[in-house]
């Protein structure tokens, strides 16, 4: 493969070229109610051609018949002339990269049969359904995928990347009456067999808040301080900052330029943002992002101050600064964008635990677990999976329907308060942008405080 | 590909289908108003579900020429672990008639999807604002067949174009977006009606109100009822019903909304995007009534469903080249009784007319997080997006901070009325819709 690679770089007019050609192996088992749905294996490749000409714009090729290799770099060749540019692109420089970079596999998948892991999710999804009869319908599904990447660009890079990914995740959901809710739990690992079992009891717990949030009144809407979990704390800071930190939303755009200047302060001095791809052993950990550029550990907010931002070659050039290592592709089918890795709050300088972010709040929410968060540029919403009432310090009564909405900067200055036990995430799923979606990332984070959110319901 | 593989399974299996589908798409994307990427993309791929021992399993491969004994072998082994499943393919049978390939569109050349976004880019540019605008289009191959001596088959184009236009000012993030989805290229009249849209809500999102709150009329455009339409989506699927989970299930025959709603899929609608002959399992394509003036008539089914249920299969089944058929709407039409699937050009009006006699309440185009709740159980709550205050039948500014809640099968008891601005989102063909007493909270 690396020689056809080579070959058909070679044959390129184009002044830069990139090559990148993935297999992927994978193979899932899905339960709906105590009823197997599918048990398949699937073999998926294909290849991915992206050119710039001087003076023009990317021209680009997907295709899944890899003998039609040369003639899509051709294509991609035609494609970016076609395109006329008088301000050019340019790509930041990096260093050219040779590597052959095999992930830990952690007990390849692809040596199980079907059988054995339909017996390890059968047994999650036992554990789901066997808490009540008021669970009347769950979702148990076992993913995994080994994936070859190779890549090959015209400034000299060359890489094989072996990069495995393995997801258990359960819903459940409970009924009594005209009531239903829902129970989630999604663990999702860059590794592979051996790192998904021993889990009965987490899925166990998926069926069991379900059921416990049928009796749960919603949060009555409004303004509340209100502490996030771990776990939320993560979806918060990936979806209301985040998502602002790629720097492809600045780079065409002065007024978001301007709002986004380095050295803004975003929040109190307590607070410390960064991505981390090259994090050990994280499921949006890999050697090189889909440019060929190294991972690595980039600040953004540092003491309250707006320090950093990720970048690709491109939006790297555009504004005077260097590659993060952050230009990421789903599949062969897309082009390499801006995105997350592992990003994370940092763990406060105190040492605080839960209790003494809670102690001194009256009436508050206590918001846990994840449905999801999406971002509006300034504006997010995320959904926490259940919440606790805080009264006079102390934890209080469960509560359903728990949706914080928040601006951003308002929002992050309002954090007081940071807990010590910080923890990575490792949800299955992933994050969603420019119709590419999953993308396998991680969030990780301690307890945070928020002084005062908007969290919407009844009024 | 098809006769290949059902053949390779006829001596090894009880029964097969297959799909075969090949897509090549052509794509330009604008970007802050500069013409940037020009991309194709084609791909091809086949997906066999095979029946043995009365089980069923499947396999798919995307290989540019694939091993179909090899393929055979591996749904073979995933049906070894199936469970049991009385399935039974459909005949051959004749095929209703719907367009759905468009010669212009198919040979449109790279510089008529050019013109479209530069077009598009001329005429939105804004002091301040940065504008981005895409154009695809696809052109797609399906054929499918089954061991019953069904086969089909049918080419189609696809066009998608898109326009966001993002303000900032401060820290005041504006983005406004809208889109034109069809068979064939865009007229002039649907380029024209989706600039006029954009800045139809442009225009008063420049003054910042503040948001009212209480239980108050709001008006959902075709955009923001999303939705309340995600949770009707999920219980009217027949799995959701044969699982347990939906909250219609045993209720066909009810009147459970507001005697003006209707909701019908309908794979056969003129100008719909999503139209076809026939579904991924050989199934003829026909209309299917799921709400008929607040009644609940029925569910979406595919083949496997259709059999757990012992019903039968609407014509809803989706396969793409790994797992195995889905159900999945077509052209989804919600509206006030029988419906008149217009053109896409009908004329963009905030409010969609629904706004006189509002004495203050809210229009929402968007709303962030749909999807991520609860959502089979009809509940909702959300941030707005992008969402307008009306104050004594007039629009007077756009609101922010503000979150709308409320549970669907209460909200569509008492529907205040559906606009005059019928239009296609997506395959999604709806008007603006007035809901009375839903919760708006303010920051």
């Amino acid at each position: 493969m690396k020689d056809r690679l080579a070959a058909a770089l070679k044959a390129s007019r184009a002044d830069y070229t990139e090559i990148r050609v993935e297999r992927t192996w994978s193979s899932a088992v899905t339960f709906r109610g105590r009823r197997l749905e599918t048990a398949t294996v699937s073999e998926d490749q294909g290849g991915f051609v992206r050119v710039l000409n001087h003076g023009c714009g990317w021209g680009i090729a997907s295709f899944t018949s890899l003998d039609a290799l040369p003639a899509m770099v051709g294509r991609a060749h035609e494609l970016s002339r076609a395109v006329r540019l008088e301000r050019p692109i340019r790509l930041a420089e990096t260093t050219p990269q040779v590597a052959d970079a095999a992930l830990d596999l952690d007990g390849d998948v692809r040596g199980i049969s079907l059988a054995e892991k339909k017996q390890l999710i059968e047994a999650y999804n036992g554990a789901m359904l066997s808490v009540s009869d008021a669970v009347v319908d769950t979702q148990a599904i076992y993913r995994d995928e080994v994936s070859e990447v190779w890549y090959v660009n015209s400034d000299g890079t060359a890489l094989t990347q072996l990069r495995p990914e393995v997801t258990v995740s359960g819903t459940a959901i409970a009924r009594r009456n005209g009531t239903i809710e829902k129970g989630l739990e999604s663990i999702g690992l860059r590794r592979g067999w051996r790192s998904v079992h021993g889990l009965d009891e987490r899925f166990r717990v998926v069926g069991q808040r379900a059921v416990e949030l049928l009796d749960a009144p919603r949060v009555q809407g409004g303004a509340y301080p209100v502490i996030l979990d771990n776990e939320l704390a993560g979806v918060f800071i990936h979806e209301a900052f985040g998502h602002l930190s790629e720097a492809d939303f600045v780079y065409e755009n002065p007024q978001a330029r301007a709002m986004m200047t380095l050295g803004r302060r975003f929040g109190k001095p307590v607070l410390n943002v960064g991505d981390n791809g090259a994090a050990k052993g994280l499921r949006g950990t890999l050697p090189f992002d889909d440019e060929g550029t190294p991972t690595q550990d980039t600040p953004l907010i540092k003491d309250g101050m707006l320090v950093g931002r990720l970048h690709s070659r491109e939006t790297a050039a555009a504004l005077g600064e260097r590659p993060t290592g952050n230009a990421r592709a789903i599949s062969f089918r897309h082009a390499p964008i801006v995105r997350m890795t592992n990003t994370y709050i940092a763990p406060g300088r105190t040492g605080a635990t839960l209790a003494d972010l809670i102690k001194d709040v009256k009436l508050g929410v206590y918001a846990c677990g994840a449905f999801g968060g999406q971002t509006m540029l300034e504006n997010f919403s995320f959904t926490a999976a259940w919440g606790h009432m805080i009264r006079d310090g102390q934890i209080a009564e469960l509560v359903k329907d728990v949706v914080l909405a928040g601006n951003l900067f308002q929002t992050l200055d309002r954090i007081d308060h940071i807990a010590g036990d910080f923890t990575w995430n490792q949800m299955g799923g992933g994050c969603g942008k420019g119709g590419q979606f999953p993308l396998p990332v991680t969030e990780g984070a301690p307890h945070v405080r928020i002084e005062e959110i908007l969290v919407g319901g009844d009024v | 590909m098809i006769d290949r593989l059902l053949s390779a399974a006829r001596s090894r299996t009880d029964g097969a289908d297959a799909l075969w589908r090949r897509e090549e798409r052509t794509s330009i994307a604008f970007e802050s108003g500069r013409l940037k990427t020009a991309g194709v993309t084609e791909e091809a791929g086949v997906n066999v579900r095979v029946v043995t021992g009365g089980r069923m399993g499947v396999a798919g491969t995307t290989a540019a020429a694939p091993d179909v004994e090899a393929l055979v072998t591996r749904a073979r082994a995933s049906a070894e672990l199936g469970e049991d499943l009385d399935l039974v393919f459909p005949p051959t049978s004749p095929l209703p008639q719907v367009p759905t390939f468009f010669d212009r569109a198919a040979n449109a050349a790279l510089a008529e999807l050019i013109a479209i976004g530069r077009g598009l880019v001329e005429r939105l540019a804004r002091e301040g604002c940065q504008v981005n605008v895409a154009t695809e289009r696809e052109v797609g191959e399906t054929a499918v067949g089954n061991s019953a001596g069904a086969r089909g088959g049918y080419a189609a184009t696809g066009v998608g174009v898109t326009a966001e236009v993002i303000r900032i000012a401060a820290d005041d993030v504006l983005m406004i977006y809208d889109q034109y989805v069809g068979g064939d290229l865009p007229t002039e009249g649907d380029l024209e009606a989706l600039v006029r849209s954009i800045e139809t809500r442009l225009e008063p999102a420049l003054t910042i109100v503040s948001p009212p709150e209480g239980a108050l009329p709001v008006v959902f455009t075709p955009a923001g009822l999303a939705a309340v339409v995600l949770p009707l989506e999920q219980a009217l699927s027949g799995k959701t019903v044969l699982q347990g989970s939906s909250p219609l299930a045993g209720k066909v025959g009810e009147q459970v909304f507001d005697a003006r709603l209707s909701i019908t899929d309908d794979p056969l609608a003129a100008n719909g995007p999503a139209s076809r002959p026939l579904d991924d399992e050989c199934v003829p394509s026909a209309r299917a009534a799921l709400v008929e003036r607040g009644v609940v008539r029925g569910f979406v089914y595919d083949l496997e469903t259709a059999t757990r249920a012992k019903s039968r299969s609407t014509g809803h089944g989706r396969r793409g080249i790994f797992g195995k058929p889905q159900i999945r709407y077509t052209n989804l039409i919600v509206g006030g009784g029988p419906v008149d699937v217009g053109a896409q050009h009908a004329a963009p009006l905030l409010g969609g007319g629904l706004i006189a006699d509002i004495q203050d309440g809210l229009i929402v185009d968007d709303l962030i997080g749909v999807g991520q709740g609860n959502v089979i159980g009809g509940g909702f709550s959300h941030p707005v997006g992008l969402a307008y205050r009306v104050q004594r039948g007039e629009i007077t500014g756009r609101v922010k901070d503000a979150a709308v809640a409320g549970n669907v099968y209460d909200v569509l008891k008492r529907i205040g009325g559906f606009g005059s601005d019928g239009r296609w989102l997506g395959s999604r063909w709806s008007p603006s819709v007035r809901l009375d007493g839903v919760s708006v909270a303010r920051r």
